[in-house]
């Protein structure tokens, strides 16, 4: 069956964000809730719809997408719901209040259409019962994660009448379409991942209050070390919502199991909920274990003792458990302080829990790891924690700690829980036998290429060149927050080289890596020193060097697709500018931001940006517009929220693709290369750069005062925005003489010069090295 | 018999020339160190220091110190030399007015702290020692402890000492073991056992004051758990004056290889009655900050050796006559030829004098910036000055030491056998120069120092600060055709610095071991090249005076054809350097423990 229309009742924080994300993935979206008591009855709607577009992080990837949502209440606009595939419901969790939704709907929607419930706490069972057979085939779970635009888990549950290809058919489209990490859970309370997440949430604040940690203790053992948001639990708690909390565990309490170890675990601490009463729920509120106090005007961190209720300043936490340990987490657990026997006790009950979970939960320990994984962020899931510990040490842990060991542990029998055969990740089952890890149909994961074939073909220091199959080569960046160095254009020469003329072996090349950030820009720790001794001949060769390689892969004879996610920022967003296509994942973060530092692109950037912005349909004529908006956005630093955005902003052409499934951005990063790839040839050069010279460089100072006056630019902006008129101006040119690439970068390359002689620029480097944020000097 | 003449004329060049004496009394506060005063003030100097000074070196060192109940007994001349150095008010030269002291800036007191240490090292370090502790009170003392004990360390009635080391701990002071107890009346009990203190007992004061670095009860473990504190020899009476002693009592003093009428005692602290200086656990933190100080004024001390030795070498040179000259008799009425002819000869006495003046010129343009980062108004100007100043010392004090010491050996060699004789006077320089290497942070540890610290920090900010001046001196100097016999070797070297630099930083990232190995290579090479930067700067100020006829046109000739033996025969030693570094950590570090 095929999902081409979606509905939402409830326009709640969960139900506008899952309508919003529908209009991300094109879907258009129904968005229904009760009727107001006065004036516009669709008020709440609207009302959420236009809250979102204000609201940051944005749930809407583009503005524009809110004309997909069509809001309505659910007295007058019941009909809308005929025309619509799939039905969710976001409503509160009443049971009764739901089946009397449910009741009221059922006659109203499109014959095999798919209704499901976002419930976190009622089990399917309650919620079919009562309602005809026809509503339970068409009936499932799908568990949406807070904000669903970018938690990537989508718990979904099929009822024992489900219809199978209504299952699929939902599950797909989660997929594809919204992009979710789809897992298969069984309907038990909290599914995976608040199963064990609530579970470890409460464990860890018993362990706090027990051993005595302050919360940035807990925080900073029970995060980083295990992998684990540096949020910790604490932290999370915040996030959550302290008041959420004690709501869960009621909900929990009803619907577990007699024996379940959350029973054991559940505690009511006298400090939290005092903290509740008194309004300390988290960031929501006034602050909760961390509150910001702003009295006397100003800005202190401060934290709640434990034990006391009292806040006081933030401190640091220093643990010789966790200085020392490092990323050995059985040396953490080792260690004798209390930092080390949080570890412990955390570390035993959590993965003990949801080791017993398996199969009451889930089928395979695959799901549980990917639900909390990509439900929690947390990088490696319980099965891959316990493997990183080892099974029979963990046995051991658990027995110390006073805990039964789980039956998957005994059946593991030391064997660990993952293993990588014939270069094929495998899983161990519940039978005891391993079974390789399946991937969904049409997914190409670079780690899965890169476990089946051991070696890459080539790689440096920076960079891995791999075989993804059928001619296409793939360049995997390996450097420390994939920064670009010269390690990583010797790559590209590297590749180059291989695939010569693109007729041999090797057809295209496919730019990608699976790190969260697809490059954060040039390397500028190595460029600083440089500056510091004063090499000015290597700098001005390193920026030569990657104008050189750039434009070599731009006009290569063979196609190159370049396949980003998370950050592109400065050459991280260069070398997509100079790729043939880009096949961006949606949520793609893509922005020349070199200003922030006080440079500008000098790898070409200035050069592609100018010839887009000039060549736009949609802007006006003559050649200032582009001029006038390239300088905009280079200026701004503006870094596009979204792929969507990126294209408006032209970093994105409007022929390049967006993949809203992570997990499949390679597959058509790769099939989009080979479609190229058959009668491929190199892009025109754009000789005729049609630059006004002095004349367009005054406008752009103009625009600059202006926002002098406002107070929106620093002194060192002015130089940086002189340095960027100077190359978008086209220098000393006139619009009666067009000139070619060669001229604007060579511009670029003299700007870049320039600048980073200058003292402000290189405070500006040295801030951003040290500190992680820009300085406006 | 030894001579010594202090060197005011080329003080004189430097200060003008170098530093530029108007730009020290344009500094907030100094107004009053004018030309003519600093001028003044240097040559009362050198004459205190050739008149009473230095004619108590030698002596000094054939009777060395005596030790005899817990008493130590200066040689004689040194206390009646202390009270006219006091009395005219020099320890207080650099010391705040409102202590006491004259107010002048550190650059000048510097230079004269050159002549002293030239004119008689053990003599220097008492006052040396008491300005060690004037400044770390100074610093950190509370208003209360200051105004009890500065006056009296200004203006030298009572002496100081650093009483750092101990038994089992010089370079590692994390693991210290002498303890502090708070007492009922603020104050603390010290208790434990302090070594190599320089004149932690004499008789040249009424009572001492010992800076002691001691644990408290609560302290963390390491460096993060020093404190200091202030230990009087003898308590306070009423009226200010010393009254009973303290728990604190000399031990024994060493009998050293140098520095013989310096004593060096074990210092026994027992229930000693003192007072924190600074926060509780600050104490590294504070000997960190006066580090800068120290380091340049050790660095100074083998300047100072340098000087005198190159001085009676030359002194010898022109009068001892062996052998005729290999280009022909040059004083055919004697029976041969001054010594100073030979090329040999000439090798050593160049070396020596190139070193020296270049030194000279280096350590007060340091010496300098040590002012600026104290006194200058704006905020930005004060952090360069105080960065390039941490970086040069580490170089300042291992590179100007190495060159004392190579330099004492080149004037025993000069000397010929009779240099190795004692009375003649020289070799005592060298067994003066050798602990210059050793103390205030071994020459190997300010390598590590700078290659370990001060070049990674904040991705090389403090390299700036040498590296983009010298750059620009390069770069303009090069449009300059006269000046290509010292720019171009100079820009070579500085490129091979460069290279180093970088090479050093990449490696040392991955392996802190490679870094290690290349350091103390590396230290020297810095320093060739700073050397390098000052002989390039005084060859275009002698150029310009001779331009314009004014003063001694045969100094400012001397100067330049000296710069040209330095960058010719000195500053090449770079590509050696240079080489050796790239070879790496493996050729050193791959003999196994039990082969050696």
């Amino acid at each position: 069956m095929k999902i081409e229309r979606a509905a939402v009742i409830g326009a709640g924080v969960m139900g506008a964000g899952i309508a919003a994300h529908f209009a991300n993935a094109g879907i258009p979206c129904v968005l229904l809730d009760i009727p107001a008591k006065e004036g516009d009855r669709s008020a709440i709607a609207k009302g959420a719809v236009a809250k979102m577009l204000k609201t940051d992080p944005a749930p809407f990837m583009h503005p524009k997408n809110a004309r997909l949502i069509t809001p309505g209440n659910l007295e007058d606009d019941l009909n809308l719901l005929a025309d619509v595939d799939w039905i969710v419901e976001a409503i509160v969790e009443n049971p009764a209040i739901k089946a009397d939704l449910y009741t009221r709907i059922d006659p109203v929607r499109k014959a095999g259409s798919v209704v499901s419930s976002n419930t976190s706490t009622i089990p399917l069972a309650v919620l079919t019962g009562g309602q005809s057979e026809r509503f339970a085939q068409d009936f499932l779970i799908t568990h949406f994660f807070n904000p669903p635009r970018y938690m990537r888990l989508l718990e979904i549950v099929g009822g024992p009448a489900t219809r199978t290809d209504a299952l699929a058919a939902i599950a797909d489209v989660c997929d594809r379409r919204l992009g979710k990490g789809v897992v298969h859970c069984k309907d038990t309370p909290g599914f995976i991942a608040n199963r064990i997440g609530v579970f470890w949430i409460q464990a860890a604040v018993n362990a706090a209050v027990d051993l005595g940690l302050t919360v940035e203790e807990a925080d900073a053992v029970g995060g980083r070390p295990m992998g684990i948001p540096k949020t910790g639990v604490f932290g999370l708690m915040d996030l959550v919502g302290l008041d959420l909390m004690p709501h869960i565990a009621k909900s929990m309490l009803a619907t577990l199991p007699a024996g379940d170890a959350y029973r054991e675990q559940v505690r009511e601490h006298a400090v939290i909920t005092r903290m509740i009463a008194d309004g300390y729920i988290g960031r929501k509120g006034k602050g909760g274990f961390y509150r910001i106090n702003k009295a006397g005007g100003g800005k202190v961190k401060e934290s709640v003792d434990l034990k006391t209720g009292a806040y006081a300043p933030s401190e640091k936490a220093r643990l010789d458990s966790v200085s020392s340990a490092g990323r050995d987490l059985r040396k953490l657990c080792e260690h004798p302080d209390k930092g080390g026997r949080f570890a412990r006790r955390v570390l035993a009950q959590t993965l003990a829990y949801a080791a017993s979970l398996v199969p009451e939960i889930a089928d395979s320990i695959v799901a549980v790891d990917e639900g909390m994984r990509l439900g929690y962020n947390w990088k490696q899931g319980p099965f891959e924690l316990i493997d990183r510990l080892g099974s029979v040490w963990f046995a051991e842990l658990c027995r110390s700690e006073g805990i039964p060991v789980p039956a998957l542990i005994e059946t593991a029998a030391g064997r660990p829980f993952y293993r990588v055969e014939d270069g094929k990740l495998q899983h161990l089952t519940t039978g005891g036998v391993y079974d390789t890890v399946v991937r969904p149909d049409g997914v190409l994961l670079l780690s899965d290429v890169k476990r089946a074939a051991g070696k890459p073909v080539w790689k440096n220091g920076s960079a891995s060149l791999w075989d993804i199959g059928d001619g296409v080569l793939c360049v995997e960046f390996t450097s420390k927050m994939n920064a670009v160095d010269a390690d990583i254009m010797a790559a590209y020469g590297k590749a180059m080289g291989l695939v010569g003329d693109g007729k041999g072996v090797w057809k295209a090349l496919v730019i990608h890596n699976e790190a969260d950030n697809f490059s954060v820009g040039a390397n500028l720790g190595l460029a600083l020193f440089a500056l510091n001794i004063g090499l000015w001949p290597q700098i001005e060769e390193m920026v030569e060097g990657g104008q050189r390689t750039y434009r070599a892969l731009k006009y290569a004879p063979f196609p190159v697709v370049a396949a980003p996610s998370g950050m592109a920022l400065g050459g991280g967003c260069e070398i997509l500018l100079h790729s043939d296509h880009v096949q961006a994942h949606a949520e793609t973060y893509v922005g020349l931001v070199e200003v922030g530092v006080g440079l500008i692109p000098a790898w070409g950037g200035c050069t592609e940006m100018l010839a887009r912005h000039q060549a736009n349909p949609k802007a006006p004529r003559g050649p200032m517009p582009g001029i006038a908006k390239a300088f905009e956005i280079i200026s701004t630093a503006t870094v596009a929220k979204s792929a969507a955005e990126a294209k408006e902003l032209l970093y994105f052409r409007a022929t390049d693709g967006i993949t809203m499934n992570r997990d499949r951005l390679l597959a058509d990063a790769k099939a989009k290369a080979l479609e190229l790839a058959e009668n491929y040839t190199p892009p025109e050069k754009t000789t005729a750069y049609v630059l006004p010279g002095p004349s367009a460089k005054a406008a752009m100072e103009l625009a600059v005062e202006g926002f002098a006056l406002q107070g929106k630019v620093t002194p060192h902006d002015k130089v940086v925005c002189a340095a960027l008129a100077d190359v978008l101006s086209g220098g000393d040119s006139d619009v009666s003489k067009p000139v070619g690439e060669d001229h604007v970068l060579r511009l670029e390359r003299e700007a870049f010069m320039g600048l980073v002689h200058t003292t402000g620029t290189i405070d500006r480097i040295e801030h951003m090295l040290l500190t992680g944020k820009p300085l406006r000097n | 018999m030894p001579i010594y003449k202090a060197p005011l004329e080329d003080v004189r060049f430097v200060l003008d020339e170098i530093v530029g004496l108007d730009k020290l009394s344009a500094l907030p506060g100094y107004e009053e160190a004018t030309p003519e005063l600093v001028g003044q003030v240097l040559e009362e100097g050198a004459k205190l220091c050739e008149e009473v000074l230095f004619p108590l070196n030698q002596s000094g060192d054939g009777e060395g110190c005596h030790f005899e109940n817990g008493v130590v007994r200066t040689p004689k001349g040194f206390k009646e030399a202390y009270a006219t150095y006091i009395e005219a008010g020099w320890q207080g030269l650099a010391c705040d007015p409102a202590y006491g002291g004259q107010g002048l800036p550190k650059l000048v007191n510097i230079m004269l702290e050159e002549f002293i240490c030239s004119a008689n090292l053990s003599f220097g370090m008492y006052p040396g020692l008491s300005l060690g502790a004037y400044n770390a009170l100074s610093m950190y003392g509370s208003d209360e402890l200051k105004q009890r004990f500065l006056p009296k360390l200004v203006d030298g009635t009572w002496s100081g000492t650093m009483c750092l080391t101990e038994p089992h701990c010089g370079t590692d002071l994390g693991i210290i073991r002498t303890k502090a107890v708070p007492d009922e009346q603020g104050g603390y009990t010290i208790t434990g056992t302090k070594i190599f203190i320089s004149a932690g007992e004499h008789d040249l004061t009424e009572n001492i004051l010992h800076l002691v670095l001691a644990r408290l009860p609560d302290a963390p473990a390491g460096t993060r758990g020093i404190s200091l504190f202030l230990v009087p020899k003898f308590l306070a009476k009423e009226d200010g004056t010393p009254g009973a002693l303290n728990g604190v009592a000399c031990g024994s003093i060493e009998h050293k290889m140098g520095i013989k009428a310096s004593s060096t005692c074990v210092m026994n602290f027992e229930d000693a009655t003192g007072w924190l200086v600074g926060e509780p656990h600050k104490g590294m933190r504070a000997m960190f900050v006066m580090m800068n100080a120290a380091r340049l004024a050790v660095g100074i001390q083998g300047l100072g050796l340098s000087e005198v030795s190159y001085q009676n070498a030359v002194n010898y040179a022109r009068e001892r006559l062996q052998g005729r000259s290999l280009s022909g008799v040059k004083a055919p009425d004697k029976p041969a030829d001054p010594i100073i002819v030979h090329p040999d000869v000439r090798k050593n006495l160049m070396t020596a004098r190139a070193y020296t003046e270049g030194a000279r010129a280096l350590g007060a343009l340091v010496a300098y910036h040590l002012d600026v980062a104290e006194r200058h108004a704006d905020p930005r100007t004060k952090r360069d000055s105080d960065e390039f100043v941490q970086l040069m010392t580490p170089i300042v004090k291992a590179l100007f030491t190495d060159i004392g010491f190579e330099s004492a050996n080149i004037a025993v060699q000069v000397h010929g056998g009779h240099g190795f004789i004692w009375e003649t006077g020289v070799e005592q320089y060298v067994r003066d120069a050798r602990i210059c290497q050793i103390y205030e942070g071994t020459n190997g540890i300010q390598a590590l120092d700078l290659v370990g610290r001060k070049l990674p920090q904040d991705m090389g900010r403090l390299l700036r600060h040498f590296f983009h001046p010298v750059g620009r001196d390069i770069e303009a100097g090069m449009e300059d055709d006269e000046l290509g016999e010292f720019v171009m070797p100079l820009a070579k070297a500085f490129a091979k610095l460069q290279q180093a630099t970088a090479l050093i930083a990449q490696k040392g990232l991955k392996d802190p071991e490679e870094a290690g190995a290349a350091a103390s290579d590396y230290l020297r090479l810095f320093g060739l090249v700073a050397l390098g930067w000052s002989w390039l700067t005084m060859v275009k100020a002698a150029k310009a005076k001779l331009a314009a006829g004014d003063g001694n046109a045969a100094f400012y000739e001397a100067k330049i054809t000296t710069a040209r033996f330095y960058m010719a025969k000195l500053l090449p030693q770079v590509n050696s350097l240079f080489i050796t570094i790239t070879a790496g950590a493996k050729p050193l570090m791959e003999l196994e423990d039990a082969a050696f």
